[in-house]
């Protein structure tokens, strides 16, 4: 099981501007990092990585505060359909996937999106890469 | 030999290198295998056959099929296919056939089903009739939205770009003048050896775009170098692996193979325009390609392979190491490929009609106009669709008269509120199928007509195709 648990917080245009990860942090001491972010008036959106432990309380302490948070699937890449062809290269807007310098390819699911993108799936000739549930059973209200 | 030409030159490199290998691993869709049966009791002249659900041609006599690498599976189309075929059966998998017949006195049986591994078949040769293309496009999008082509998913707007061939390690790259690539070459075929049997189809060697056509044993083969690929929306195909060692018969031949990937050129094209002469956009080098991203205009743009350099090294080095081993013999080849011909477009006996033999102006409003007035140019030109255009005539948006009622209906005042702003579009020289195929995919009536400058150049409609096909 994941450490980290990858949740999709969504803010609306009426509370975009007020703190409310620093709250979430404040109130329940537990670390939350950000992964990738897109902020403007109309709103924003930030992916974020919580400990698995507490992930269900901070996920209602965002709910509470008026955020749509959702858990977003991950990619999975099945290393033996893989034939490293890197059709998938170009389709990754956050370079998680890359070649080597003998041309391997590698995934680093550290900067991948995971489901609110998903352009690689389908482009894969291998049918190498799918979007998979994180474990554990979060709700996605 | 590449490093050596550079570092000692060419008089040294070809005193030293007597070989020089090869490769390339990549989708190629002219791919197929041959199989032998041997014959059932009582025995059936087999009419139509299928393997795994994917249907098989029938060449030849009774019981000899062709699995092409580009038919679909019937129950699971897109994702596995003939290539997928040709994998199982190599790495070892049971298949299941069925098959039927008319009957004939010698022939009685009309239906047949039974499992197959390869052990079972009398012959399984891979037969390719075009591979192993000697470079390749680069390919990129115009279009405003995502496509599936056999070059892989192009986003909108060229925001990817993508291309075949591994380069300055491509066989026939290294031997352009075909001094030692010929019929009867042996050479590295999906992990086991085969031969070239002759020129590929749309062999064009003058343009640099030479082609393969190979033959080798499947069952001597390995699943790590032949695999079934699925392209989504577009269809299946098999990649194959493939070398060609080329012995260093002159000096010439040593420059030849020193090629580099930075002096192989390609065009870029766009394949949002599905014509012929797809337009071409600039030239970009192998080395470019191989970086992962490319220019277009002033934009720099991601760029992905769509076959495995890893693999075709890989290729390259094994072939190196059985002719090392003595487990791989080079032959000279019994006939020399042509150098001449090129490829033509194909005879048409029908005209194809194309978007501006039908489109007529566009009745048109700007933004600010009130319903009222566009709904009176709706009934005075009694047309259902109006295109919203700016003071420059570039397309904003359109309106249909469905749209006008509703908003009559709702009480809706401003033309901005109803407006539909996401428009499908269509270019003059879009062939009319390919303008049909839009509106129907997307349950729409009309297509405004625009240059790349997003310039309104008229409407057409499914009322103005139907009256053609009528006519």
């Amino acid at each position: 099981m994941r450490t980290l648990v990858r949740i999709l917080l969504r803010f609306s245009e009426k509370i975009v501007d007020q703190p409310i990860t620093s709250q979430v942090i404040l109130e329940h001491g537990i670390p939350i990092s950000i992964v990738a972010a897109h902020i403007d008036s109309q709103g924003g959106e930030i992916l974020a990585e919580v400990p698995a432990t507490h992930v269900e309380k901070i996920i209602d302490a965002f709910r509470e505060k008026g955020v749509i948070v959702t858990v977003p699937k991950l990619i999975e890449v099945d290393t033996e359909k893989c034939f490293e062809c890197g059709a998938c290269l170009s389709l990754c807007p956050v370079s998680a996937i890359a070649f080597k310098e003998d041309f391997s390819v590698v995934f680093d699911e550290e900067k991948c999106i995971g489901s609110p993108c998903g352009l690689c799936v389908d482009a894969c000739p291998a049918r190498a890469i799918r979007l998979v549930e994180q474990h554990g059973s979060y709700s996605n209200k | 030999m590449k490093k050596l030409v550079e570092s000692r030159g060419i008089e040294v490199a070809y005193k030293e290198v007597d070989v020089v290998t090869t490769g390339t691993f990549g989708a190629m869709c002219s791919s197929g295998a041959i199989i032998n049966l041997g014959h059932s009791d009582p025995p059936i002249k087999i009419q139509r056959a299928w393997i795994n659900d994917v249907e098989i041609c029938h060449p030849g006599a009774a019981v000899d099929l062709y699995i092409g690498a580009t038919i679909m599976s019937e129950t699971r189309p897109f994702e596995y296919g003939g290539g997928h075929v040709i994998e199982d059966l190599i790495s070892g998998k049971e298949v299941e056939l069925r098959a039927t017949a008319y009957g004939t006195d010698c022939y009685p049986r009309t239906k047949l089903r039974t499992t197959l591994t390869k052990d079972d078949l009398n012959q399984f040769y891979l037969l390719n009739f075009r591979n192993c293309y000697q470079r390749y496009n680069c390919a990129t999008n115009s279009r405003d939205e995502t496509i599936y082509t056999y070059m892989g998913k192009l986003l909108p707007r060229f925001r990817n770009a993508t291309f075949s061939g591994s380069g300055g390690l491509n066989p026939l790259i290294n031997d352009p003048d075909y001094e030692t690539i010929g019929v009867g070459t042996r050479i590295f075929l999906g992990g086991g050896q085969g031969y070239v049997i002759g020129e590929g189809t749309q062999h064009d060697p003058r343009n640099s775009f030479g082609t393969l056509m190979v033959r080798g044993d499947c069952k001597k083969m390995s699943s790590e170098f032949i695999h079934g690929a699925s392209f989504t929306k577009y269809g299946t195909t098999l990649y194959v692996g493939i070398g060609i060692p080329i012995p260093i018969l002159n000096e010439e031949l040593a420059k030849k193979t020193a090629i580099l990937d930075e002096e192989i050129l390609t065009d870029i094209v766009d394949y949002g325009i599905p014509r012929r002469e797809r337009p071409k956009l600039g030239k970009v080098s192998y080395k470019e390609l191989k970086s992962g991203a490319i220019t277009i205009g002033d934009k720099k743009v991601k760029v992905s392979p769509l076959s495995s350099l890893k693999t075709a090294r890989k290729i390259a080095e094994t072939l190196k190491s059985w002719i090392e081993n003595s487990s791989f013999y080079l032959t000279s080849p019994v006939e020399r490929l042509p150098t001449d011909t090129i490829c033509r477009p194909m005879k048409q006996t029908e005209e194809i009609a194309f978007v501006n033999s039908v489109m007529h102006p566009a009745v048109t409003c700007t933004e600010d106009e009130e319903i009222k007035t566009v709904a009176n140019k709706i009934i005075s030109h009694s047309v259902n669709h109006i295109v919203v255009a700016d003071d420059q005539g570039k397309l904003k948006g359109i309106v249909t008269s469905w749209d006008v009622t509703k908003a009559v209906a709702e009480g809706k005042k401003k033309l901005a509120d109803i407006i539909v702003r996401k428009v499908v579009t269509t270019k003059p020289d879009e062939s009319l199928e390919a303008a049909s195929r839009k509106m129907a995919q997307h349950q729409i009536s009309a297509l405004p007509v625009i240059d790349h400058d997003k310039k309104v150049l008229g409407i057409i409609t499914s009322e103005d195709i139907s009256k053609l096909i009528g006519r």
